[in-house]
């Protein structure tokens, strides 16, 4: 069965999905647009809604981007966990999956924030781990310098290590709340981490007990080496960002591949790209909404936009003529603008090109056209074993996952690729993923006589 | 107006209390009993519940304490914000304050959850600032030892002005989010905090919008001379104080002293002094319960208790003879310890007398009797310019808090001295308090020509 999320961004995945008349109006922190968006989700069977997320305000040095926003500015929102403990209150079965760094946060109150907030959801939390690629960040925590990337994610491991150890603290049975005997935990069922490593030394026991789901699910992305290793080590799934089937299936495998050594079975991993999904009754009016959508940006904006991208600025260079050659820095760059250079030097597209390009996603692939085209590309894929799913967003807010519910998810449910009821009330039983097995308190198997 | 808030604390304020017939009997990580509760104290009119909060499963090593649990010891809960956040879905009024630490947290991470509590909630957060004064905490954040407090309390102004730094970064008009000319925010209306001190840089700005009363309502506890003068500057609200209506009278007067060279007006700070309370519907019936919860409390379980407290091993000693003489200053030593031993010394009393009375209060005043004798002492200490409120410790839930709602506010209410309906919709208004306009932004007085 596919796993599909989906991203509640308010702003919509388009860049001029904010300014479209059918998005939502006001945009700005509002906790009944997303209380919106996760149930019509949960009227959808899908497994999770996502909120992307980062500490820091972005692209202050480039005053008409940052005027005009983009889907990851975010410039004023919520505290992620803090507000899916709200929403989690106005639904009964969709998970929730929010972003925290393992740069900037300390593992115990990381993992006690996650932990609680499965507690107050029953179980529907998923965590995923960023080491936070935007450098700046770094300077709202006394940091001069962003660190490198392999040390992010050495650090990541580290913390996903802790993290997982005090999720684990207790034994299932560890209260008794004996009124009678005036017993209200059994000392001997707490497991103390004691963990010293090279970043953290965290003594443990977490101050919250197991959670329904045992471990909140754990997301991650990134596509560089170290990102994929991060992800076969110690990921429930992972957000690709794979701009054809092809690179959906090499980096399927490439994953799936690594995970052997870490002794996981590939199916404990999901792989979900992100997909921009444009649908509609007809392919016609799929297109309609789009072309309307590229008119809403000034091409000196989608300039703008791609240069922030690609991290060079391209608006000294003529429209027509083709991309310039680009150094790729180590820190700061993201997949998502690798992935653009690269496919502007194998198409040979020009800049004014490039930049309508990119404004119609900003997750990379893009499936347009009425609900049987997309399901077709989707079940392609599928298939074709490129992912276990989608994590997927909408050019304009709410009316694209209107669309999605209404008009695509039941072709996905007709061609028996997609549930129609949920299985159960955890994001772990949604998604097939098993409840993990608490290590210090699991029942030892007897030996038969 | 007098201010009231309480916590909702599951397993009732008294070390015996979730072993007695009337407390609710199952009481671990129960979302929906802490609702309940919540409601009860939003019918009875309170300003706020308040959520007491540490990081780190304590008392490990003294296993008769640890296994019968004691109110303040929390060896799991749920993370308060979260749960704040989630309770905010179910009640209307209600101020929602919790603690967290300026030791362990990073000022952009707590200014972000609480800006987000308070949006969430429309305006009813609030953030109890402490330092931790429990050492073993430090090793759950990779320190072997604890932070002095001078060093802590210079770490909390600093902190303390970093979070309302970042609170004042978008002015209430930043942004238009026009549609029509694709103008999202306006790039003039953002404040840089850019600050740059002994022990945080933080560059900001916060990417949440001001919180809807300016700042969440900033409570403090801690009685120390760098804890009085902390509060006086900053606090909108003051926590303990003392177990006597002389020795509040004197924090009182000290601090609204204090504040007069912070050019604050003393009506701005409210003074909460924690009692706890015992009712019932006959002075007999209010004695009963008492006794009852007291029974429940082992001499052997008191005297660990005790120790505890004070840090000191008093099994060594005769019960029944008189307190030891204790001084000596220690890490992470609490004013409830000087209280406790100031009022052993104060009353010759004995190991099992000083158990006795510290059991049922943790240290703080107890009001025994019928709603009318509990609102005589409540109007003395009020009027007696000993307090502005009460932080009501209730015995047992659900039956010590509907007890109070039922029989004693009533009483307060006919004496006019509590409200009989909320006001406005903040906690800032409900408790009295005004909202503080942003520095950056306000508007300058214009010269008359």
């Amino acid at each position: 069965m596919m796993n599909i999320g989906v991203n509640v961004g308010a702003l919509g995945g388009h860049l001029a999905g904010w300014r479209h008349r059918d998005s939502w109006h006001p945009t700005l922190m509002r906790l009944d647009n997303v209380i919106l968006a996760a149930t019509l989700a949960e009227r959808g069977k899908l497994d999770m809604i996502f909120l992307a997320d980062g500490n820091g305000v972005r692209q202050m040095d480039k005053p008409d981007l940052f005027a005009a926003n983009s889907p990851s500015n975010r410039p004023a929102v919520f505290e992620p966990v803090t507000l899916f403990a709200a929403v989690s209150q106005h639904t009964s079965h969709v998970g929730f999956v929010a972003t925290a760094t393992t740069t900037y946060e300390e593992p115990f109150t990381l993992a006690r924030k996650f932990a609680s907030l499965d507690h107050i959801s029953g179980g529907r939390c998923g965590w995923n781990l960023v080491t936070t690629s935007y450098p700046e960040d770094a300077r709202n925590f006394s940091k001069e310098e962003h660190l490198p990337r392999e040390q992010r994610y050495e650090r990541a491991r580290e913390f996903a290590d802790v993290v997982r150890g005090l999720w684990d603290s207790w034994a299932e049975d560890a209260f008794p709340q004996d009124q009678a005997s005036g017993r209200y935990l059994e000392p001997s069922l707490v497991h103390a981490q004691n963990h010293k490593g090279k970043y953290f030394s965290v003594r443990g026991p977490l101050n919250c007990p197991r959670t329904p789901q045992g471990r909140p699910v754990i997301f991650s992305a990134g596509q560089s080496t170290h990102g994929i290793e991060t992800s076969a080590y110690c990921a429930d799934a992972v957000f690709a960002s794979v701009p054809t089937k092809a690179d959906g299936m090499a980096y399927f495998a490439d994953v799936k591949g690594r995970m052997a050594k870490y002794g996981r079975s590939p199916d404990e991993l999901k792989i979900m790209p992100g997909l921009s999904i444009c649908v509609a009754a007809t392919a016609t009016e799929a297109d309609e909404l789009f072309d309307e959508l590229q008119d809403l940006i000034p091409i000196e904006l989608g300039v703008a936009y791609l240069s922030k991208l690609l991290d060079t600025n391209l608006s000294a260079y003529p429209l027509d003529g083709p991309l310039p050659e680009i150094e790729g820095a180590d820190v700061g760059t993201t997949a998502a603008g690798r992935q653009m250079a690269d496919q502007a030097k194998r198409d040979g597209a020009t800049i004014r090109q490039m930049s309508r390009k990119i404004l119609a996603s900003t997750t990379g692939t893009m499936f347009k056209g009425s609900p049987r085209q997309v399901a077709d590309e989707m079940e392609d894929w599928y298939r074709s074993q490129a992912c276990d799913g989608f994590m997927i967003s909408n050019p304009v807010m709410p009316r694209g996952l209107q669309a999605v519910v209404d008009l695509l998810i039941p072709e996905l449910q007709r061609r028996g690729l997609f549930r129609t009821e949920y299985p159960g009330r955890t994001l772990r039983e949604t998604m097939g993923l098993k409840t993990p097995v608490n290590p210090y308190f699991a029942v030892p198997t007897l030996a038969a006589e | 107006m007098m201010n009231l808030l309480t916590m909702p604390n599951l397993t009732g304020g008294h070390l015996g209390g979730w072993r007695h017939k009337d407390n609710w009997s199952d009481i671990i990580m129960n979302f929906d009993r802490i609702v309940e509760l919540t409601r009860i104290a939003e019918r009875g009119k309170f300003d706020a519940i308040f959520l007491a909060d540490g990081n780190a499963v304590r008392e490990m090593d003294k296993t008769e304490l640890f296994a019968a649990n004691w109110p303040s010891a929390r060896p799991v809960g749920f993370e308060p914000v979260t749960l704040l956040t989630a309770l905010s879905q179910h009640t209307k009024h209600i101020g929602l304050a919790a603690t967290a630490t300026t030791t362990y947290e990073e000022p952009y991470l707590l200014a972000r959850k609480f800006a987000s509590l308070d949006h969430l909630s429309k305006g009813r957060a609030g953030w109890n600032v402490v330092t931790t004064s429990n050492a073993g905490d430090s090793q759950n954040f990779g320190l072997e030892q604890h932070v002095a407090r001078d060093i802590r309390y210079e770490r909390a102004r600093e902190f303390v002005e970093v979070a309302k730094g970042l609170w004042d970064s978008w002015a209430d008009d930043a942004f238009p989010v026009d549609k029509a000319s694709g103008r999202f925010l306006e790039p003039s209306r953002v404040h840089t905090l850019n600050h740059e001190g002994t022990h945080f840089k933080v560059k900001g700005p916060l990417n949440i919008t001001r919180p809807p009363q300016g700042y969440p309502v900033m409570f403090m506890a801690g009685q120390s001379q760098p804890g009085r003068e902390l509060a006086a500057q900053y606090a909108d609200a003051l926590f303990g104080a003392g177990d006597t209506k002389e020795s509040c009278q004197e924090v009182y007067a000290d601090i609204k002293r204090r504040m007069a060279k912070y050019g604050r007006d003393p009506d701005h700070l409210r003074i909460i002094p924690g009692v706890s309370f015992f009712v019932g519907r006959t002075s007999a019936e209010a004695q009963e319960h008492y006794e009852e919860l007291q029974s429940l409390i082992s001499p052997s379980l008191g005297v660990h208790y005790l120790s505890k407290i004070v840090f000191k091993d008093l099994s060594g000693y005769p019960i029944d003879g008189p307190m030891p003489e204790i001084d000596e200053e220690v890490v992470g030593g609490t004013s409830l310890r000087s209280y406790i031993l100031d009022f052993a010394k104060r009353d010759k009393l004995t190991i099992r007398q000083t158990y006795e009375r510290t059991v049922p209060s943790i240290g703080h005043a107890v009001f025994k009797g019928t709603a009318t004798e509990v609102a005589d002492q409540m109007e003395d200490w009020y009027r007696g310019k000993a307090c502005d409120g009460f932080m009501v410790s209730v015995p047992t839930v659900p039956r010590g808090l509907s007890d109070f709602v039922d029989l004693v506010v009533p009483e307060l209410q006919r004496r006019g001295l509590f409200r009989k309906d909320y006001g406005g919709p903040t906690l800032r208004e409900t408790m009295g308090l005004p909202i503080p306009e942003n520095p950056v932004f306000s508007v300058p007085a214009i010269a008359a020509e």
